[in-house]
């Protein structure tokens, strides 16, 4: 049996063999958060029942307006009408997914910790606008895609889900597994002109 | 390429979205009473008119819902698109 389990993002081995010093003022760097946690929610949000009961838990308000993203202790995201993703530090993430299960008791709702099934990548920096637009067919500019926005969409024909979080601005793009290292070599292939670096959190 | 506007997401890119054919098919209440011909009637044939064409899409890369979109078949136009009742393709207005 083993002694203790170590968790693995899909990303590490590619972030071991990369160059050592990255260029002191990238137009894109590129955060990888392996080191959060992901639950996904689904329940009816006209029974006022699931929605009560998952905010209780939360502390936070389950974001009802389509492509948007309630921040506070925990960032949720809109995924669907009946959907929607957690994202919050991996150490609490089974904690947390117990609790919405425990809430959701007897409700019609699913909750499931896919921790393992996803990564996110924070993306800073002035160029990381022009990057995903290179990938992506969503208008970012400012004024259309603002701070508290996310959606679902491809960029290079992965499916992510893309949030701004603030308007350094910080990009947010969580990708399944599986997608994130073909997702990292593109970034890495297409940001090569703006100098695009990566890191772990 | 088209822009296809989702009930809940609004206008994204035709890449998002798969296509699922004619709207408002509905799947005959009783098989076993339909003939041969009746069966493959509904399975097989559709409508297939030059101009306005209710359709299903669903939202894939997106929020992954279905909803109907009207589009003219030979200008590719899209005059609106609705949500779904009764999941086969009926407005529901
Ligand atoms: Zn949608």
């Amino acid at each position: 049996m083993s002694e203790s389990l170590v968790r693995r993002h899909g990303l590490e081995s590619l972030l071991a063999g990369m160059p050592g010093s990255p260029s002191a003022d990238p137009g894109v760097s590129v955060t990888i958060r392996g080191d959060l946690g992901h639950i996904n929610v689904r329940g009816n949000a006209e029974g006022t029942g699931f929605v009560k009961s998952v905010e209780q838990v939360l502390g936070q308000a389950l974001p009802i307006r389509p492509n948007t993203v309630s921040a506070g202790q925990h960032q949720v995201f809109w995924l669907g009408p009946d959907e929607w993703l957690v994202a919050t530090p991996s150490g609490v993430a089974a904690e947390l997914a117990g609790r919405l299960k425990h809430a959701s008791t007897g409700i019609h709702a699913s909750v499931n910790d896919i921790s393992g099934g996803q990564i996110a990548l924070m993306l800073q920096g002035p160029k990381c606008r022009d990057l995903l637009a290179r990938g992506c067919t969503l208008d970012l500019h400012p004024g259309v895609f603002a701070v508290g926005d996310c959606a679902q969409s491809g960029l290079a024909k992965a499916n992510v889900v893309l949030a701004l979080v603030d308007d350094k601005p910080t990009f947010m793009v969580v990708v399944r597994r599986s997608f994130s290292d073909y997702l990292y070599r593109w970034l890495a292939h297409a940001g090569s002109d703006d100098g695009v670096t990566f890191r772990d959190a | 390429m088209l822009l296809i506007e989702c009930p809940w997401c609004g206008e994204r890119a035709e890449t998002e979205f798969s296509y699922g054919g004619e709207a408002g098919i509905a799947r005959p209440a009783d098989p076993d009473a339909l003939g041969d011909a009746e069966w493959a009637d509904y399975l097989f044939n559709r409508s297939n008119p030059r101009g306005a064409h209710r359709e299903l899409w669903n939202h894939a890369q997106g929020c992954r819902r279905w909803f109907g979109v009207e589009r003219d078949t030979v200008t590719y136009r899209i005059s609106g698109s609705f949500r779904l009742s009764g999941g086969v393709g009926k407005r529901e207005d």
